[in-house]
């Protein structure tokens, strides 16, 4: 099955089962969430990605890969406001091992892309493990069902659709306006258009993307965080060390347990709640099958 | 007739394609996003003479590099308008389409005496406007003009088609764009921008550029012989230079070869005119009995036939300039105290702006998020062109001050990236009968995220208010935060509200007026 038809289908299911009032299709405790620490970003990247099976798990051979890091700000490494650039090496890396046959990387950068790529450290980085590097180009947009409450459907750049398997990169960052920033939040990258008009019903619309959009899996980069003023931030005071990264194929999760990392309660995020309305798993932690492990 | 080996002909085309090159390479190098600043595109203007000697009059400064136009002019006493028929890539561009329009017809073309003037009226214009006060230079300066209509118009169209012809779909149906992806993939990568520029004013700019092309159909070189002040100076200069044209007139058969084919349409066998000639060597090159021959040798009294300006043009001409010069200065639009449009960071303050400013557009090929952008009359009628900023096309890039170091007037100051980040360009201002945290009273804050400023100039506070649906909610709303707005823009780019922004840059507080 293609993606495309793929995420029709899956959509479809979860409206009828909304509408019927059956309880959702959940995943919660199914699939596995790793939180691994460590010095390394690089290192704690291939153990969490290990310790929910392997990157063979998520990847078939010959398949072609995107990976959506959050390359949206002009800022370096150490202000906490991009995808770590030694984690994504990783996830390349694994892809690669996997057997994928391409790799490519790509955000819908809010600042200046030909300068974020560069500033972020991605654009090296990449380009050294072998992936392409890609600009999101408004003439690839189309308009995507997402057929969600709110979020009915928005222009998604092609190339997020014409992929074999999605991999979801995002940092772990505050966000002024959604609470947080992290892996469903990291799907407004693949939106084109006034992306900004979303702000209005934030939580929700975040649900309905999330929910709208098959992802594979998920990589919480929470090595430096971003505790205020995100998502652009700037400060280094700002920027604080957890040196660990979650790792599930469930997005819905590993938000879940980034938003415990944060220190933040669950209740106090508006898309935790839209989600768990939604089905897409469990927000009470204590019901997720986490695997700690310190390297 | 055996058409000889036309050495001196090739060895000056060759010059030509040479500096247009670099010309162009300068400065798509300058506007390629995918590189860093590249801190030596205004070098070419450094070579020219007339921007030093207009800004010697508007500023009373001379700028150390701009002293290397004394060597093209110094040069000039000796071998004449070389600069014009071998290095000015402006001239290079009319050369071509010249020879273009001409091809294969060689017919010897008449000059025209009372327009060639003109060129001369024009300078003395320019200069003595300068010198009152209003510096119009970059209008009509070569430089700038090729400079300007590339990256304003050419440029960006070029940029446009192509596009149009690779993007998506496309290569299905052209089997050109299907043989050149590999070239268009390799340009996105180290060229073009991501994003095609779009200016306010290319329609304008770039029909002033076709026409000036289009003029080399009525005569060779339209725009060198009849309109260019640089031409001009140099044509002063070049009636004392040391290399000579002669015609033996025994040997001369009157044949007219050397008049087909001349620059600038003169007849060099009948009346050579020494300040017209760009040296292109043509006419020697051409000549069957090889009467036409360069010497040097002092220029000998009476010998050169030279322009005759007439002293009620020269008197005309410099009364109209004090009297043009002194309009726009009463007009109370320009150099006035206030103003509703923002200049680039690191700008001196708009008297002192006007003064400098070529209207070169370096500055806004540099930008590389399309902010920059020519005025119209925003800046006064006398500030036509001079680079202001429109947060509707881009904004300032925090980490970025690649039009602080491209400038070559120093109408915009060089800055560090340090000292650019704390460079006041103005600072934005709530519209709240726009914005939606006050007018429909719901959370946005799209603007607060993109703030780049780290301790936050746009800020929230949670209020009480009435929204849309008539309840009373808690949202955050929005303010600024003066003493940290550095007037970026990036707010009033991303406002998401489609009609008019809710809040917007604004002149207020910028720094380059209050920087004494
Ligand atoms: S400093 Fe700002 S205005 Fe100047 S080129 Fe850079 S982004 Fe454009
Ligand atoms: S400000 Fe400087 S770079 Fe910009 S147009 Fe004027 S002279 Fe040229
Ligand atoms: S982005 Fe516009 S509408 Fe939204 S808070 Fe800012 S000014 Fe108001």
């Amino acid at each position: 099955m293609k993606r495309r038809e793929f995420i029709k289908t899956s959509v479809a299911i979860t409206a009828t089962a909304g509408i019927s009032g059956l309880p959702l299709l959940s995943s919660g405790g199914v699939d596995p969430v790793s939180k691994v620490t460590g010095e390394s970003p690089y290192g704690i990247t291939k153990k969490g990605v290990e310790l929910i099976g392997g990157m063979k798990k998520f990847i078939s051979k010959q398949d072609i890969v995107m990976i959506k890091p959050n390359i949206g700000w002009n800022r370096k490494v150490e202000h906490a406001a991009n995808t770590n650039p030694e984690v994504l090496k990783a996830v390349i890396e694994m892809a690669f091992d996997a057997g994928a046959k391409k790799v490519i990387v790509m955000d819908n950068s809010c600042h200046k892309s030909e300068d974020t790529y560069r500033r972020s450290g991605i654009k090296e980085a990449v380009e050294k493990s072998g992936a392409e590097i890609r600009f999101s180009d408004e003439n690839r947009l189309v308009v995507h069902p997402f057929n969600g409450e709110k979020l009915k459907k928005w222009p998604v750049f092609r190339d997020h659709l014409e992929v074999d398997k999605f991999i979801n990169v995002p940092i772990l960052k505050h966000h002024s306006s959604s609470g947080l920033t992290i892996g469903m939040k990291n799907l407004y990258g693949i939106l084109g258009g006034r992306r900004g008009k979303l702000h209005r019903n934030m939580g929700e619309n975040i649900a309905d993307l999330a929910n709208g959009f098959k992802t594979d899996l998920t990589i919480v980069d929470a090595y430096r965080i971003l505790t205020k003023n995100g998502p652009v931030g700037g400060r280094l005071s700002d920027v604080e060390l957890k040196k660990t990264v979650i790792c599930s194929k469930n997005i819905f999760e590993a938000d879940v347990v980034a938003v415990d990392l944060f220190g933040k309660n669950i209740d106090e995020i508006p898309f935790i709640d839209a989600g768990f309305r939604r089905g897409m798993g469990q927000k009470d932690i204590s019901k997720i099958n986490i695997k700690t492990f310190v390297i | 007739m055996i058409s000889k080996y036309p050495k001196k002909k090739l060895t000056r085309i060759f010059f030509q394609v040479v500096f247009l090159v670099v010309f162009f390479w300068l400065l798509i190098r300058t506007g390629a996003a995918a590189t860093e600043t590249f801190k030596y595109s205004d070098y070419f203007f450094y070579f020219d003479p007339l921007l030093l000697i207009i800004n010697l009059f508007s500023t009373h400064t001379i700028i150390n590099l701009f002293l290397l136009s004394l060597i093209p002019l110094a040069l000039t006493m000796v071998f004449g308008r070389f600069f014009c028929g071998w290095v000015c890539p402006m001239g290079t561009i009319h050369h071509f389409f010249s020879w273009l329009f001409r091809r294969g017809e060689k017919k010897a073309e008449e000059v025209e005496h009372k327009l060639m003037k003109l060129k001369y009226v024009i300078l003395t214009l320019i200069l003595i406007m300068a010198l009152f006060g209003t510096n119009i230079g970059g209008w009509l300066d070569p430089f700038s003009i090729l400079t300007r209509s590339t990256s304003i118009a050419v440029s960006p169209s070029a940029n446009y088609l192509i596009e149009e012809t690779f993007k998506e779909g496309a290569e299905e149906s052209g089997i050109i764009a299907k043989g050149l992806k590999p070239a268009y993939e390799f340009s996105k990568k180290n060229i073009l921008p991501n994003k095609p520029r779009k200016y306010l004013q290319s329609v304008f700019i770039g029909i002033i550029f076709f026409l000036l092309i289009a003029a080399n159909f009525y005569k060779r070189r339209f725009f060198c012989n009849y309109l260019c002040p640089l031409g001009a100076l140099y044509g002063l200069f070049s009636r004392f230079s040391l290399l000579n044209l002669d015609v033996d007139k025994g040997s001369c058969k009157k044949c007219n070869v050397c008049s087909s084919d001349c620059t600038y349409n003169g007849s060099p066998y009948q009346d050579y005119m020494k300040s017209e000639c760009m040296v292109c060597y043509n006419c020697e090159d051409s000549c069957p009995p090889d009467s036409i021959n360069t010497k040097f040798r002092f220029p000998v009294k009476g010998s050169v036939n030279k322009i005759d300006l007439g002293r009620r043009r020269i008197t005309g001409s410099l009364i109209s300039g004090i009297f043009f010069a002194s309009l726009p200065r009463i007009a109370g639009t320009s150099k006035s105290r206030t103003h509703n449009f923002e200049r680039p960071p690191g700008s001196v303050s708009e008297v002192d702006f006007l003064d400098r400013c070529i209207r070169c557009g370096e500055c806004m090929q540099a930008c590389p998020t399309n902010f920059i952008q020519p005025a119209l009359f925003e800046a006064g009628i006398d500030g036509l062109w001079t680079p202001i900023l429109e947060p509707l096309t881009g904004y300032c890039e925090y980490e970025c001050n690649r039009c602080t170091l491209v400038c070559p007037t120093n109408a915009i100051e060089t800055l560090s990236l340090e000292d650019k980040k704390n460079f006041k360009i103005g600072i934005a201002v709530v519209v709240k009968d726009r914005c939606y945290t006050y007018a429909d009273g719901y959370n946005c804050a799209v603007c607060e995220e993109h703030c780049p400023v780290p301790d936050k100039a746009i800020r929230f506070r949670e209020v009480d208010v009435w929204n849309f649906e008539g309840k009373l909610v808690k949202v955050k709303q929005i303010y600024v935060v003066p003493d940290l707005c550095i007037g970026c823009g990036i707010c009033e780019n991303v406002c998401p509200r489609a009609d008019a922004p809710g809040i917007v840059n604004s002149a207020e507080e910028e720094q380059r007026e209050f920087d004494y």
